[in-house]
């Protein structure tokens, strides 16, 4: 693995009963890199985010993520290396609709000892970088789809993560809106740095990645 | 845990929050509320002895003469010897005897039932002190007699008047009013206890059938310690023969016969019960909700809380609405014991205590002590409600919480 790579995966496999959803992949993502992994629907996308970002365990295979192999983790020690290298952003958004919108965003930082005020705060700066300054304190059932997907990407980002994992985060949204979104996470590679791989259908949106593997039945193609 | 993400929780989604507390605190309320009732028929039952000033009543049946003439025992309360008296004072747990003799005298032309009684105790009729309506109490020394109120009423008896029992007279000193005092050994004459052993020690058709000597007595009054009242009662039964009547609490507490007076194993198995029916509406209602969130704690579980702060929160959740839940299942109580406190009870006092010859008018009526009923909550039932509230709280949140916590968020969270 070279210096520069931040996340690895080795043949990896996963099967549900007989059935084989990923078979036998292997991809690297470097540090800043923007990678959109391509394919049709139930061709193992987003199970194959999901063996990557260590949301489940694969059938056969290793992942490595900032240099350590995290295959063999305990389901804890997942989520602690999660919450401090990892950000998530997803089709259906996944905001607590009881909390409100900085209250999302700083959702990761809930179980770390720190004051309220800093908690918010981190959150605010985050949400006034998406234009949500004027909404913190709104439920999410008071925004609209961008706007919540927008404050999703914000909680993604709260903890510093060197990659953010995206499956399908215009899936939800209409064009004009995805294409902002899209916007936000090309800024967000071009400023901040931070390695994303995300998974989507759409062709025309894989086109501004550095990167594109494209997958067909649980297999890359290319 | 977050305080925020908890309060939060609670209040946006009040309606399964209230169906939580709601559930759970009928629960509680109907332990509270067995257990002060259960409580109230206790202390109620304490009444008839308490207003005598003992805990344990004692008494001896046996046979009453052959002709009725001049003075007799009833047959509930026969001799109990010097001796017995003074080996039961020795008994562990003892803490004071009231003595009283109570004679049936039947003269030519009128009978009385006269009680014979110590003049300071603060044990037994002696209290009858404070019942005083009109003249003075009894004093020292002196063969004098109090008379019954309402017996004075209606024959005409003024203080001052002197009466003739078994042909010896006593000056009338002063009137009772017995239905202020205790329904125990209720009497029409009051005489020193000295002056009532003359008359059972003269009498041959007493000392025929129950043989009697000065400093006997028939009826005992006694303070104990309340834990071992029953012990006690078996012993006295043990010195005094098959033939002993012991009246205690219990004893009271069986003739009233409620459902919650019978026994304390029926409060504990309905106090069980509800309980039983409270941890399953908190553990049901709460089971549901936790379900509806899988994919909420999917998404923790995704940005990185652990097994650990997932358990942690959702057992905040729990314990605070359940101690909400046990908070207003003691004021549901509370207002329902206020209403419960007008119910009013008879308790009836045996023939045997107060015994009145069946051929007078009204001697074979039976006779209540009527109270209200004092149900109230003790502090130490509030708190144990609450205390309780908390740990089923505390111990649901706990079992569901790990439960769901070992959810996989790739699970949950995977898109439509």
């Amino acid at each position: 693995m070279s210096k520069s790579t931040i996340l690895s995966g080795t043949g990896l496999s996963k099967k549900y009963g007989d059935l084989e959803v990923v078979k036998g992949v292997s991809l690297t993502v470097n540090e800043g890199e923007f990678v959109c992994l391509v394919g049709k629907s139930g061709c193992g996308k987003t199970t194959l985010l999901s063996l990557l970002s260590g949301l489940e365990k694969p059938t056969k295979g290793k992942v490595s993520l900032d240099g350590r192999e995290i295959t063999s983790s305990s389901e804890d020690e997942l989520s602690l290396f999660r919450r401090d290298n990892v950000g998530f952003i997803f089709q259906s958004f996944n905001l607590i609709p009881t909390l409100s919108a900085w209250e999302n965003v700083a959702l990761p930082l809930f179980p770390i000892k720190m004051t309220n005020e800093e908690r918010r705060r981190r959150a605010t700066e985050l949400l006034g970088k998406m234009e949500l300054g004027h909404r913190i304190e709104h439920l999410p059932s008071a925004l609209s789809g961008g706007e919540k997907q927008r404050v999703a990407i914000a909680r993604a980002l709260v903890n510093h993560p060197k990659i953010i994992f995206a499956d399908e985060p215009t899936g939800n949204l209409d064009s004009s809106t995805g294409e902002a979104i899209m916007g936000i996470l090309n800024r967000l590679h071009r400023e901040e740095g931070v390695a994303i791989l995300m998974v989507t259908h759409e062709d025309e949106l894989a086109k501004t990645a550095n990167r594109l593997i494209r997958m067909k039945d649980g297999e890359i193609v290319s | 845990m977050s305080l925020r993400y908890m309060a939060k929780e609670l209040y946006y989604q009040r309606r399964r929050t209230l169906m939580s507390i709601l559930g759970l605190s009928i629960g509680i309320a109907l332990l509270i509320v067995l257990n002060s009732l259960s409580l109230a028929y206790r202390q109620a039952a304490h009444v008839p002895l308490k207003e005598i000033g003992a805990d344990i009543t004692v008494q001896r049946s046996g046979d009453v003469p052959k002709e009725l003439a001049g003075p007799v025992f009833p047959c509930s309360a026969v001799t109990i010897r010097k001796e017995e008296v003074e080996k039961i004072q020795k008994l562990p747990g003892v803490r004071g005897i009231g003595t009283g003799l109570l004679l049936w005298v039947f003269d030519p032309n009128r009978a009385w039932i006269v009680l014979g009684i110590e003049k300071e105790n603060s044990i037994g009729p002696s209290l009858l002190r404070s019942s005083v309506t009109e003249g003075r109490f009894l004093e020292d020394g002196k063969p004098e007699a109090l008379v019954e109120q309402a017996y004075a009423r209606q024959f005409g008896i003024k203080v001052g008047d002197t009466i003739s029992v078994a042909g010896k007279k006593f000056p009338v000193v002063g009137f009772v009013d017995a239905s202020r005092a205790a329904k125990i050994a209720v009497a029409n004459v009051y005489l020193p206890l000295k002056e009532a052993e003359d008359l059972a020690a003269s009498s041959k058709e007493l000392q025929s059938v129950s043989p009697y000597a000065p400093g006997d007595v028939n009826l005992l009054f006694i303070k104990a310690d309340q834990e071992k009242i029953t012990g006690l009662a078996s012993e006295m039964k043990g010195i005094l023969g098959e033939k002993a009547t012991v009246a205690t609490p219990d004893s009271f507490l069986k003739l009233l016969g409620s459902l919650f007076a019978l026994s304390d194993k029926f409060t504990l198995a309905a106090s069980l019960i509800a309980i039983i029916v409270a941890v399953l509406i908190a553990f049901k209602t709460m089971a549901g909700n936790i379900a509806e969130r899988a994919r909420e704690i999917g998404v923790l579980k995704a940005v990185g809380w652990t097994n650990r702060n997932v358990v942690s929160q959702l057992m905040s959740e729990s314990v605070i609405q359940c101690f909400m839940a046990g908070i207003l299942g003691l004021l549901i109580a509370l207002v329902a014991s206020f209403g419960l406190s007008f119910m009013k009870v008879n308790i009836p006092i045996p023939w045997e205590m107060s015994p009145t010859p069946h051929f007078l008018p009204g001697g074979g009526d039976q006779i209540f002590k009527t109270l209200r009923l004092p149900v109230h909550v003790p502090w130490n039932l509030a708190f144990f409600a609450i205390f309780l509230s908390i740990i089923i709280g505390g111990v649901t949140g706990g079992l569901l919480g790990r439960h769901i916590s070992k959810i996989k968020p790739s699970e949950v969270l995977r898109h439509e």
